[in-house]
């Protein structure tokens, strides 16, 4: 024991190497991220079009964000609905999709496999795609609801103020429902077996087995589903709603992201639009800790 | 068990028929909400590729069914005018220059946190934890400042650079659990027998985390072939763009060839729905693993 003691390297050597081994990661996450976020505070009270020297300016920006910027106000609005339908809705059809699919039936590899494809594909690919199934004159939609004798319904989705914003909302629960019903599948699976057994010998009919065993046992696995639906819900919206609608029409599908990038790269406001970044950087921030405490709280174990 | 055969015994024909008649039900029942949810899922890109081979007139006129006469045409077409060769190459060069510095810095420090102790390592670690809750869209302004006094905007190397730096805190959180999960004493007979940290490292445990450096690659590397965001505010070029801003470029810069922009779609969508086919085992593996790991 000691020989094998006495040949190790000594203390601060070995310490010097652990911080070698992590400095090329710490620099690049100081310069990217680090540096950044405090950049972005900083600017967020000054006036800046990115060449000038910055001018301080307090708090305005935010008290301009809240009082007499509508767009922003719609596109805070239109984010949180955003992120509220489709945690919600992706986490319910997700779920209900792994039950289905947790059977022992055939042809279920491909039932995976197939639903699981979208998530593999590019926001732009499917943006662009679901921005053609919608037009009015060639959209596959449109033409569908012809053919079932829905003609009542047909209508411009995206660039009909009512619908835009749902229509978007659309497209992104169809591709990341695969995503979590194949992580609630992995939940559903490492139950065990015995325990709907006995609950059959128990009289307990399908329903009763869902409420009393599944849910409960799948806490963990809902509560990483619905952290990592959460996590994207407030700022994985730019690509899509720049792809289909670019915001319009008349703002309605504006979210904040989109507006950011308005105000600082057409506009050159980029102190106003920091601001912007970081009432986001806020939300996303308080809403992340609030949901892991109460992860941690509870019996996650996170 | 005993009570169920007693009924069984008791009503075996009733009970049977109704049964067999509820089984029957349910599976129509689960077929039918598969197929229609399947069928939702797939239809649209088997649209995409029949209108890639579609005339104008056939687009707007024929606009569930198969083309009437393929026109292969439109892919040479499309093929040129969006100047896909050079915005695969460019996102391939991004995708596996990232990856590769990705995967080894990240690999590197999650081994130092997972297996060395030093001062401050649970500060390090703290810190890493609360970025990887940062996602990179809200501080894409200062981002942007940086990159641009760095010196690297408008570079497939700056945009490397952005990619790495912001899906380190990620890559090494992964990674850290994966090489906590491997057993200490293959590592101590190795050091015991005079092998340095370095040799340990890349002989023993890299290949015990295989699964683990597949996940990150997986995770990271679709994120990082499909990112449009961060590409956007980066890439101002034409020359150096990547897929997802070539597409959007084109189908902004030409308004109304429709054809030609299913041809395209279809071009860049095809291979990723074939390696994911071929691979899909790993993506789902790997994506499952990660999730519940972390």
């Amino acid at each position: 024991m000691i020989k094998v003691k006495s040949r190790q390297p000594p203390r601060y050597y070995r310490y010097l190497s652990a911080y070698l081994m992590l400095l090329p990661a710490l620099i690049l996450l100081i310069v990217f991220v680090l540096i950044p976020i405090a950049l972005g505070f900083y600017l967020s009270f000054h006036r800046w079009d990115g060449f000038n020297q910055p001018v301080y300016i307090g708090i305005n920006n935010y008290i301009r964000l809240a009082q007499r910027d509508d767009i922003f106000v719609k596109a805070v609005t239109n984010t949180v609905i955003f992120a509220v339908s489709v945690v919600s809705v992706k986490n319910v059809l997700g779920l209900g999709l792994a039950l289905l699919v947790n059977q022992k039936i055939r042809g279920v590899i491909f039932f995976r496999t197939a639903l699981f494809l979208p998530v593999t594909l590019s926001f732009v690919v499917i943006g662009l795609l679901w921005s053609w199934i919608y037009n009015p004159s060639f959209g596959l939609l449109n033409a569908g609801l012809e053919l079932i004798g829905l003609d009542s319904l047909i209508r411009p989705w995206l660039s009909d103020p009512s619908t835009a914003l749902g229509s978007i909302i659309t497209v992104d629960i169809w591709k990341w429902t695969g995503f979590h019903m194949v992580l609630y599948l992995a939940g559903l699976q490492a139950i065990p077996r015995d325990l709907y057994e006995v609950a059959i010998i128990d009289g307990a009919n399908a329903w009763a087995r869902l409420i009393r065993i599944t849910l409960p046992l799948l806490a963990p696995v809902t509560f990483i589903n619905v952290l990592l639906s959460l996590n994207g819900a407030f700022v994985r919206n730019f690509d899509l709603v720049y792809v289909m609608t670019g915001g319009g029409p008349n703002n309605a599908t504006e979210v904040v992201l989109t507006h950011l990038v308005t105000q600082s790269f057409r506009f050159g406001k980029l102190g106003y639009a920091s601001a912007m970044g970081f009432v986001l950087f806020a939300i996303v921030g308080v809403i992340g800790a609030v949901y892991i405490r109460i992860g941690r709280s509870g019996t996650y174990n996170f | 068990m005993a009570a169920a055969q007693f009924r069984n015994q008791s009503d075996a024909f009733s009970d049977d028929f109704y049964r067999q008649l509820g089984a029957g039900f349910k599976l129509f029942l689960v077929y039918g909400i598969l197929i229609v949810a399947t069928a939702q899922t797939i239809y649209p890109l088997i649209w995409m590729i029949f209108g890639s081979l579609k005339s104008d007139s056939d687009l707007f006129n024929n606009i569930w069914g198969p083309p009437r006469m393929a026109i292969w045409q439109n892919y040479a077409d499309a093929w040129r005018t969006a100047e896909l060769g050079a915005r695969i190459g460019n996102s391939i060069i991004v995708t596996v220059l990232s990856l590769g510095l990705l995967l080894v810095v990240s690999s590197i420090a999650a081994y130092a946190l997972a297996r060395l102790r030093f001062p401050g390592r649970e500060v390090i670690f703290l810190l890493i934890l609360a970025t990887m809750m940062i996602p990179p869209e809200v501080t894409v302004i200062p981002l942007f400042i940086v990159v641009r006094d760095i010196g690297i905007l408008n570079s497939r190397l700056g945009l490397v650079m952005v990619y790495v730096g912001t899906s380190m805190a990620f890559s090494i959180f992964l990674l850290r659990g994966f090489f906590m999960s491997i057993p200490y004493e293959l590592e101590d007979a190795a050091l015991v027998d005079g092998a340095n940290r370095l040799r340990v490292f890349v002989y023993i445990v890299l290949p015990l985390a295989r699964p683990g450096l597949a996940t990150v690659a997986i995770f990271q590397g679709m994120f990082i072939w499909n990112e449009f965001f961060l590409a956007f505010i980066f890439i101002r070029n034409t020359e150096m763009q990547t897929i997802p801003l070539g597409l959007v470029n084109f189908f902004y810069r030409y308004q109304a060839d429709w054809t030609l922009y299913f041809a395209a779609l279809t071009t860049v969508t095809i291979p990723v729905i074939v390696l994911y086919v071929a691979m899909q085992r790993w993506f789902i593996e790997g994506l499952t693993a990660g999730a519940v790991k972390s």
